[in-house]
């Protein structure tokens, strides 16, 4: 078998450039790929005839582009036209779009393939990959492991090397901490940044689409070939999108970084702390101005996300009702039972654990108890993150709180995998855009994620300080070669 | 003694192009189920969009209402399942409406009444159920189209005001082209909240909520019958619920619906695909410098004009009419264009089915027509002849009249050839003047008639013919 697909991006683009290889290659090594690696579980939906079809059609296109005939793998909320998208839920088991997202339009215009859809925590709701109706899914450095959620396949599938690239979704950390515990690149735009249309919402307030990559210069491409003022969504920002890979050279000295103590207490894994001091000092030798200080109430954070993501996920999950499309139940005999049977039937206990929390957050009085106070709250932590980027430039820490822990461990415990998102929550209630990127291994060889937070619409000062730091690491990353 | 206090809702359906925040048509009439988009169709990964067109309509209702504008305004997620509401939630203004604190006036036994109103608000409409036997089935066509809800505040204390009210805001939403605001085929909706109390309580009733009200009389019909039914539950000395009741047209009572829960649960919380949406006092100022002008001030220009009270109100009532009145009232003598329009005019497109824009009547001509009305050139009743002439084929008047032979003689030298000629044929009847017997002028005048062939102006021709016989 070929292996096209663990060259770097720009050996792949000049051989396409030199007509070396074609797309095709690419795709069926992609295929190939998968049917090796399918025990992961990393995929819902392949996209075998489509992708070979459009991958032979680009034989006769102009090479345009550096993501030009690049396979990528997309999470599976991520609305495809004709392709299933089904949430990992049997709710939307069998559902096939009639429209694509904004940002599947948008790799389409660059000729990127689509591979298939990933596997994921149902409505991307959990921290492990495994609420997924279509099973868990396996993480490829340890496959006694989980390989952190929502975005769990579309982590596996960069980590394992099947498809340089991958889409994901962040309304906690969705995106962050599987690429940490898989040992990738993750990103979490600016909200606003990236276009939600065609993002199946769970808390429209948090969503962002984000890139998930092997290294930061195609993180940050990809990136760059998502973003952008979006029409059809009217939280998307008309800021102008920069050339992010323009910035990857330039000098880190004069960055001013924060650390906040919350990142560095004694709930986080005393490995990934040291790991995280080792990089610390590491910047400061190369003359990186960093502080640690107390960024005030990110310690509400996991309470924020119950209140206000559960509230407005159970809204936004109102519309499974069965009657336009999704699951229906076989038989009722009045409106009520046909949509108690068909949510009921529909949904896993996870995210029917979640829609009841929402719905009770909402109600009556407790909205003013719960919902009204946490926006207070969201708006308060806004300003402090505010008042850091007044003076600081980066805020950086450990993306969680451990590693990629043993599977089944936390399926009973419904609070338990919040506390995941510990770290992560509080850039999603701020809409700030953060990066985890792999520092190195625990002594069981399990990646360690460092999380780079930045201000707003400043992607490109986390990719500058991102870009230092992994070339000066320089990690083998390929998780294949451990299993 | 008991009296009845009374609040009305009423939503109105906006004819903008587009629907509130999708992309499709706002065109109810359309095939069943061909103006919709994924939206409309609640599919996962929409977003809406806020069509500004209307935000236009609805500041423009603000104005004409006296409303407060909200200048940073939101959306508010309305939670609740039902088969009709695609999303499961509806998109509406429950924290910042668009419009606070406004008023409209009424007349009231001469004299002008205030009634509040409490908000107006943007919402997006349902989807319209069709009930059958074996299923319901959905028009997806109705989904997001655009609404405001106007909520008065408990002002009104008889059917007669909240009729007045009704038709004043229906008269008004009219005049600035928002809406079609018929009542019978619901793009305007009343619901009616009554109650009824002793006149010294400072305390309000239990309020009842009516529905359901398809014309603006049914609203006085209803009231009436509330106010009866709960005024004789009050004397017996039972309780009223608090509930909401439907009206039946068929037997003109209201019939209970649904007892009020104790507070409906909506959930209520800010609609986060939409961020606050910002109204600029540049903005306002555009739409008013473009407002139409309102019924009040036509209806006392009209009066200076001279119209009668009732051809006043039939022609403000109706746009069409009044677009009409207003084209020609400036070139003509519009008291008798007034009576043309609301009279001979209207019939006979009524009797033809024709609408204003299909009429062949010239600017050229109903100015010709109207002054020859006014000079006696021609009678009524020639003109009723030739009017609908004028209406259903055109044509040139001066040469229709003269084809017709129906232009009126009113050269003085003619008229009185003839009526001498007359005279002097008619011995008998002057000396029946001279005995004083009025039958000899009207005898005289119809044999001028005749000799004319009716064409002699009657008003002139009688007027010398007095004189002429006052000589002898």
């Amino acid at each position: 078998m070929s292996n096209y697909l663990n060259l770097s991006l720009d050996e792949i683009h000049s051989k396409l450039v030199n007509h070396e290889i074609k797309p095709l290659d690419l795709v069926l090594e992609a295929f190939d790929k998968i049917e090796k690696n399918k025990d992961l579980n990393a995929f819902i939906t392949l996209n075998k005839e489509a992708a070979i079809e459009e991958a032979k059609k680009l034989e006769n296109v102009e090479v345009d582009n550096l993501l030009f005939g690049i396979p990528i793998a997309v999470k599976d909320n991520i609305i495809t036209k004709d392709l299933n998208t089904t949430c990992a839920s049997f709710m939307l088991e069998n559902f096939n779009p009639i429209y694509d997202a904004t940002v599947i339009e948008k790799i389409k215009a660059h000729h990127m393939i689509i591979i298939g859809k990933t596997n994921m925590d149902e409505f991307a709701m959990g921290s492990t990959g495994e609420t997924s109706y279509f099973g868990n899914t396996l993480n490829p450095w340890n496959k006694t492991r989980v390989p952190g959620g929502s975005s769990s396949g579309s982590a596996v599938a960069v980590s394992a090397r099947i498809t340089p690239f991958a889409l994901g979704s962040d309304t906690g950390g969705s995106v962050r901490q599987p690429s940490s515990f898989c040992g990738i690149v993750g990103l979490k735009p600016t909200y606003g940044r990236v276009s939600r249309y065609g993002l199946v919402a769970f808390a429209s307030s948090l969503d962002q689409i984000g890139p998930m990559t092997r290294t930061v210069y195609e993180n940050a491409l990809l990136l760059e070939a998502i973003s952008g003022k979006d029409i059809k969504d009217y939280t998307s920002s008309d800021k102008v999108v920069p050339n992010y890979i323009s910035h990857l050279e330039k000098d880190i000295k004069s960055l001013k970084i924060a650390v906040p103590n919350y990142y560095m207490s004694d709930a986080i894994n005393v490995e990934i702390r040291e790991k995280i001091k080792e990089i610390i000092s590491l910047l400061e030798k190369e003359g990186c101005n960093i502080d640690y200080i107390d960024i005030d109430y990110l310690e509400y954070a996991i309470p924020l996300y119950q209140v206000i993501a559960l509230a407005e996920a159970s809204s936004n999950l109102a519309r499974y009702d069965g009657i336009r499309y999704g699951h229906i139940t076989d038989s009722y005999t009045s409106i009520e039972e046909l949509y108690k049977k068909s949510r009921s039937e529909g949904f896993g206990e996870e995210v029917k654990r979640r829609i009841m929390i929402g719905s009770y957050v909402l109600s009556g009085k407790n909205a003013n108890i719960y919902y009204e106070k946490a926006l207070k709250i969201r708006r308060k932590m806004v300003d402090s993150f505010k008042k850091v980027f007044e003076t600081y430039d980066l805020i950086i820490g450990p993306t969680n709180t451990g590693v990629a822990y043993p599977l089944g461990i936390k399926v009973d415990d419904a609070l338990k995998s919040f506390y995941d998102d510990l770290l992560t929550i509080p850039v999603n209630m701020a809409g700030l855009p953060a990066l985890s990127l792999p520092v190195g291994f625990d002594q069981e060889h399990m990646p360690i994620g460092m999380q780079i937070i930045g201000n707003y619409f400043k992607e490109e000062v986390i990719y500058e300080l991102a870009s230092y730091i992994e070339k000066t690491l320089n990690l083998d990353l390929e998780s294949g070669k451990q299993c | 003694m008991l009296v009845p206090t009374i609040g009305i809702e009423v939503h109105v359906e906006l004819k903008s192009k587009g629907k509130v925040f999708s992309k499709a048509e706002n065109n109810f009439n359309a095939s069943t189920n061909t103006n919709v988009t994924v939206l409309d169709l609640g599919y996962p990964g929409t977003l809406p969009n806020l069509n500004k067109e209307v935000v236009n309509m609805a500041i423009k209702a603000c104005l004409a209402f006296n409303c407060n504008i909200t200048r940073s305004m939101h959306f508010d997620r309305k939670n609740y399942f039902y088969p009709d509401l695609p999303k499961g939630y509806q998109i509406t203004q429950q924290k910042t409406p668009i419009g606070t604190d406004g008023y409209v006036e009424i007349d009231i036994n001469g004299e002008k009444k205030r009634i509040r109103l409490e908000r107006m608000h943007i919402e997006e409409d349902t989807c319209k159920s069709i009930h059958t036997e074996k299923a319901t089935l959905l028009n997806f066509n109705r989904a997001g189209v655009p609404l405001i809800e106007i909520v008065s505040r408990p002002d009104m204390k008889s059917a007669e005001e909240a009729m007045k009210y009704v038709e004043k805001l229906r008269e008004t939403l009219l005049y600035l082209g928002i809406s079609d605001v018929k009542i019978e085929e619901g793009s305007m909706r009343c619901d009616v909240n009554i109650s009824v109390a002793e006149e010294s309580s400072t305390l309000l009733g239990t309020k009842v909520e009516i529905k359901n009200i398809g014309s603006i009389s049914n609203v006085g019909v209803a009231i009436n019958y509330e106010i009866k039914r709960q005024s004789e539950i009050l004397e017996k000395g039972d309780i009223i619920h608090e509930e909401t009741r439907r009206f039946n047209d068929k037997t003109m009572s209201t019939i209970a619906m649904r007892s009020k829960e104790t507070g409906n649960d909506y959930r209520y919380f800010p609609e986060p695909d939409l961020p606050y949406f910002h109204i600029s006092d540049e903005w306002i100022k555009e739409i008013e410098d473009s407002m139409p002008i309102m019924p009040e001030v036509l209806r006392s220009e009209y009066e200076s004009l001279g119209l009668n009270e009732k051809n006043r109100n039939t022609i403000i009532a109706s746009k069409a009419m009044c677009e009409f009145f207003e084209i020609y009232k400036n070139d003509m003598n519009p008291i008798i264009l007034s009576n043309l329009l609301t009279g001979d005019i209207i019939s006979i497109m009524n009797k033809n089915d024709l609408d204003f824009g299909d009429i062949h009547l010239t600017r050229e001509n109903l100015k010709s027509f109207v002054n020859a009305l006014e000079t006696g050139k021609i009678s009524s009743k020639q003109g009723k002849e030739i009017l609908p002439i004028l209406i259903n084929k055109g044509g040139n008047f001066e040469e229709l009249i003269k084809e017709l032979g129906c232009e009126q003689i009113s050269d003085e030298a003619s008229l009185l050839e003839m009526i001498k000629k007359i005279i002097s044929e008619n011995p008998d009847s002057v000396e029946d003047f001279k005995n004083g017997k009025d039958r000899a002028v009207k005898y005289l005048m119809g044999q001028i008639m005749k000799v004319s062939k009716g064409q002699a102006n009657p008003v002139l021709t009688g007027n010398l013919l007095e004189k002429e016989l006052q000589k002898l």
